[in-house]
C-alpha cells in the first residue's frame, strides 16, 4: 500500500493535542483548580453550586451565633444585676422589719428600696444596640413606663411574642424572653411587690413589711427561674459554633476534592505535558524538510 | 520500408511523451499543497507495431493523457465525517459561549443566590436594622440581574446562531451554484473522452466545503452528480442549482425553504447549518425554559413568603419580585426600592422577625418543580457542563476518525515528493536517452548520405 506522504494534519494534530493538554495543565496550575468551566466536570461544577451557598450561609451563621450570644449574654447581665437588687431589698426589707428601727430610719430604707425599685425598672428597660430586651417583639420603646393607675405602678408596654434567629438551615435559637414573662406571672411581679416593700416600709407596720418582703423572696426566685432561658440558649449557641466551625472545614474540604488541583500532580502533568510538546515539536522539525532531495546532488 | 525516418519518429514520440510526462510530474510537484488536488499519473502506451517486411517492430511509445488517482467512496465517507464533526464543532463553540453565563464568576446565579440567602440569614440575626434590610434588597437586585444576565446571554447565543442559519444558507446557495457550473463542464469534458481531473478536484473540493455547511446526500447518475440535503430536498442535480431560501419564522427565527418553498427547518441535520439550527430551536430554547421556569416559581414563592408577614411599617408584605408571566429570567426584577416594605415581622411589630424564617425558608424548600432552588440550578449548570463537554469530547473523536480517512486518503491521492523526484528523473533520463535517439539517427543519417562520396576520413 502507498503511504501516506503529507505527514502534516498528524504532526498538526498531535502537536494541537500536546498543546491542549499543556493549556489545561497551565491553567490548573495557575487557577488552582481543575474545575474552571462546567465542561471540565459537570458533576463537581453542579455540586459546587450548592456548596457556595452552604459556605456563604455557614459564614453568617456564625456571625449570627456571635452578635446573638452577645445579645443574650446582655440579657443575662441584666437580669443577674436586677437578682442581686432583688437581693438587697429583700435584706433592707427584713432590716426595716425589725420593730426597733426609729421611724426615720424606716423613711430611709423605705427611699433605699425605691432606688432600688427604679434601678430594677431602668433594667427591665435595658436596650441592646437599639433594641429594647424585654419587651417581646415590641423592642422600639420601653417596656416599662410608671402609671399610677397601675396596682404594680408600672404599665407593660411590649407584647408576650419572641424572636428566633437562624443559626444553622433548619436550627433556630430563641433569642428573648418578653417582660412579661419574666417579670411576673399569675402570681407574682418583681416591680408590684417592690412597689408593695416600698408602701409596706413607709407606712412602717412591721407584719406588712415582712409579708412584702416574703413577696419580694418569691419574685427573686420567679426571676431566678427565668434566667435558665437565657442560659441554655448560651450554651445551644456555643455548641452551635463548634458545630458551624467543623461545617465550614467540612465545606471547604469538599470544595478542594471537586475543584481543587492536586498541585503535586498538576506540576507532574505540566511537565510531562511540556516534554510531550517538545518531542512532538522536535519530530516534527526533523521529518518535516526531509525529502530525497536532502540527498541528490545538487545538478552543475 | 520503416528505415531511419521511422526510428527518428519513435525518438520524437519518447521525447514527446518525456516531457509529457516530465510535466504532469512537475504539475504534481507545484500542486503538492493545494487542498483537494488529486496527484495525476501519465498514461503511457505503445503505438501499434508496424510490419517491415516479415518483421513486426516497436511503434514505440504514446502519451494516453493523464489519470487522476482518487477514491469516490472514501471522498464520500469523508464528506459525511465532515458534516458531523462541523455541527458539534458549531455547537460546542455556542455551548463554550453559554457555558461562561453558568460559570462561577460572582456575577452568576449560584453567586447570586448564595450572596441572598447569607442576607437573609443576616436579616434574621437583624431584622429591624436599615443597613441590614439594605443588604437584602441589593442581594435581590444582583439575583435579578444574574438571571436577566444569564437569560440574555442564552438569547444573545441564539441570535447568534440565528445570523449563522441565514449567511450559512448564503454559502450554501453561492457553492451549489458554482457545484452545479462544474458539474456542466465536467461533463462536457469526459463527453469528449478526457479525465478532466482539475475540474473534478474543484467540484470535490466544493462539494466538501458544502458538506461542512450542511448533511448531504451525493448520487452519481448520468448526467453528473446529484446532490440532495439529508431530507432529500434537491440542491444540484447535474449543471442545474437549486436555491435555498429563508423566512422569518412566527418565533421571530429565520426558518429554512427548500426550492419550492417547504419548510425544512427541523429536518436539516449536521454541518454548519444544523449545528447552528440544534443550538438555536433545541438546546437554549430548553435552558431558558428551565431557567424561566426557576424564575417564576422562585419569585412566586418569595412573594408568597412576604404576603405572609408585615413590613417595618406594620403593613402586610406586598411582592418582592416581579416576574413577568413570557421571558420570566429576563424580565426578573426587585418589585420594592425601600428596604422597609420587607416583610421582616410576623406580628406586625417591628421588633419582630418571625416571618424572616419564612423569607428564608423559600431558598431550601422545594419548588413545584421539586427541586430546591438550588438544585434546579444546579442541574441546569450540569446539563450545560455536560452538552459543552460531551460536542467537545465528541468533536475530538470525530476529529480522529476524519484524519484517518484524510490521511487515506491522501496515502491514496496525495503528492509524495520523493515519488515525484524519483519520476522526474527516470523521466529526466528517458528524455536524455530519446534525444540521444534523434542524435544517434541524425549522425546516421549523415553517414547515410555520405555514402556516395569518395572523402574518406
Amino acid at each position: 500500500m502507498r503511504v501516506n506522504p503529507n505527514l502534516v494534519p498528524d504532526i498538526l494534530a498531535g502537536l494541537q493535542q500536546s498543546q491542549t493538554t499543556l493549556n489545561q495543565a497551565l491553567e490548573q496550575i495557575s487557577t488552582g483548580k481543575s474545575v474552571n468551566a462546567p465542561s471540565d466536570n459537570p458533576a463537581a461544577a453542579s455540586e459546587m453550586v450548592q456548596n457556595t451557598i452552604e459556605t456563604a450561609n455557614v459564614d453568617q451563621y456564625t456571625q449570627n451565633v456571635t452578635a446573638v450570644l452577645s445579645k443574650v449574654q446582655a440579657s443575662d447581665s441584666a437580669l443577674s444585676s436586677v437578682v442581686s437588687s432583688l437581693t438587697q431589698a429583700i435584706s433592707l426589707g427584713t432590716e426595716g422589719a425589725n420593730s426597733t428601727n426609729s421611724a426615720a430610719n424606716q423613711q430611709a430604707i423605705a427611699s433605699q428600696v425605691q432606688g432600688i425599685l427604679s434601678s430594677v425598672v431602668s433594667l427591665a428597660n435595658t436596650s441592646y444596640q437599639g433594641a429594647y430586651l424585654f419587651g417581646g417583639t415590641a423592642n422600639s420603646q420601653p417596656p416599662y413606663t410608671a402609671d399610677s393607675s397601675s396596682p404594680t405602678g408600672y404599665t407593660y408596654n411590649g407584647n408576650s411574642d419572641q424572636n428566633s434567629v437562624a443559626i444553622g438551615d433548619s436550627t433556630n435559637v430563641q433569642v428573648n424572653l418578653p417582660g412579661s414573662q419574666i417579670f411576673s406571672n399569675s402570681t407574682t411581679n418583681v416591680l408590684g411587690s417592690l412597689s408593695a416593700l416600698v408602701t409596706a416600709l413607709q407606712s412602717g407596720n412591721s407584719s406588712a413589711i415582712s409579708t412584702a418582703t416574703t413577696g419580694v423572696t418569691t419574685a427573686l426566685n420567679y426571676v431566678g427561674q427565668q434566667r435558665v432561658f437565657y442560659a441554655n440558649a448560651e450554651s445551644q449557641l456555643n455548641s452551635q459554633e463548634t458545630y458551624l466551625q467543623q461545617e465550614t472545614v467540612n465545606l471547604s474540604s469538599q470544595q478542594t476534592s471537586l475543584i481543587g488541583v492536586d498541585m503535586a500532580q498538576a506540576a507532574t502533568t505540566l511537565s510531562q505535558a511540556e516534554t510531550d510538546n517538545s518531542a512532538a515539536l522536535a519530530a516534527a522539525a526533523k521529518v518535516l524538510p526531509t525529502t530525497l532531495l536532502n540527498y541528490l546532488a545538487t545538478p552543475s | 520500408m520503416g528505415g531511419l525516418n521511422t526510428t527518428l519518429l519513435i525518438g520524437i514520440q519518447a521525447l514527446e511523451a518525456s516531457q509529457g510526462a516530465i510535466n504532469a510530474t512537475s504539475n504534481n510537484i507545484a500542486n503538492a499543497n493545494t487542498p483537494g488536488y488529486t496527484r495525476e499519473v501519465p498514461q503511457f502506451t505503445e503505438t501499434p507495431l508496424n510490419q517491415v517486411n516479415d518483421q513486426l517492430l516497436g511503434g514505440g511509445v504514446s502519451l494516453n493523457g493523464l489519470q487522476s488517482v482518487r477514491d469516490e467512496l472514501l471522498n464520500l465517507q469523508i464528506q459525511q465525517q465532515t458534516s458531523s464533526q462541523s455541527s458539534v464543532d458549531t455547537q460546542s463553540t455556542s455551548l463554550q459561549q453559554v457555558q461562561t453565563y453558568f460559570t462561577s464568576t460572582g456575577g452568576d446565579i449560584a453567586s447570586a443566590l448564595s450572596s441572598f440567602s447569607s442576607s437573609l440569614a443576616e436579616l434574621s440575626a437583624n431584622s429591624s436594622d436599615a443597613a441590614v434590610q439594605q443588604t437584602v434588597l441589593s442581594s435581590g437586585q444582583n439575583l435579578a440581574n444574574a438571571f436577566n444576565s444569564t437569560a440574555n446571554g442564552l438569547t444573545s447565543v441564539q441570535s447568534a446562531a440565528n445570523t449563522q442559519v441565514t449567511q450559512t444558507i448564503a454559502q450554501i446557495n453561492t457553492l451549489t451554484n458554482q457545484i452545479a457550473q462544474l458539474n456542466g463542464q465536467l461533463w462536457q469534458l469526459q463527453a469528449s473522452g478526457q479525465d478532466g481531473g482539475t475540474v473534478q478536484d474543484q467540484r470535490d473540493q466544493a462539494v466538501l466545503q458544502l458538506s461542512q455547511l450542511t448533511n448531504i446526500a451525493v448520487t452519481q447518475s448520468s448526467d453528473g452528480e446529484t446532490i440532495t440535503t439529508g431530507n432529500g430536498s434537491p440542491l444540484v442535480m447535474g449543471s442545474q442549482s437549486f436555491s435555498l431560501q429563508t423566512a422569518t419564522g412566527s418565533n421571530g427565527m429565520q426558518q429554512v425553504l427548500d426550492s419550492s418553498g417547504n419548510n425544512i427547518t427541523a429536518s436539516i441535520q449536521g454541518g454548519q447549518l444544523g449545528g447552528a439550527i440544534q443550538i438555536r430551536d433545541q438546546v437554549i430554547p430548553g435552558y431558558l425554559n428551565q431557567l424561566n421556569t426557576l424564575a417564576t416559581q422562585f419569585g412566586a414563592s418569595f412573594n408568597a413568603a412576604q404576603a405572609q408577614g408585615f413590613d417595618s411599617n406594620g403593613n402586610k408584605g406586598q411582592n418582592f419580585f416581579t416576574v413577568p408571566s413570557v421571558n420570566a429570567a429576563a424580565g426578573f426584577s426587585v418589585a420594592i426600592t425601600n428596604p422597609a416594605l420587607i416583610a421582616v415581622s410576623s406580628d406586625g411589630s417591628s421588633g419582630s422577625n418571625g416571618n424572616v424564617a419564612n423569607l428564608s425558608a423559600t431558598l431550601t424548600s422545594k419548588l413545584p418543580s421539586g427541586q430546591t432552588p438550588a438544585q434546579a440550578y444546579a442541574s441546569l449548570v450540569y446539563q450545560v457542563g455536560n452538552a459543552t463537554s460531551t460536542a467537545t469530547s465528541q468533536s475530538s473523536a470525530i476529529g480522529q476518525n476524519l484524519l484517518q480517512l484524510t490521511n487515506q486518503q491522501s496515502s491514496i491521492s496525495g503528492v509524495n515528493i520523493d515519488e515525484e523526484t524519483t519520476n522526474l528523473i527516470k523521466y529526466q533520463q528517458a528524455y536524455e536517452a530519446a534525444a540521444r535517439i534523434v542524435s544517434t539517427i541524425q549522425a546516421l543519417g549523415t553517414v547515410t548520405l555520405d555514402m556516395g562520396s569518395s572523402q574518406s576520413y
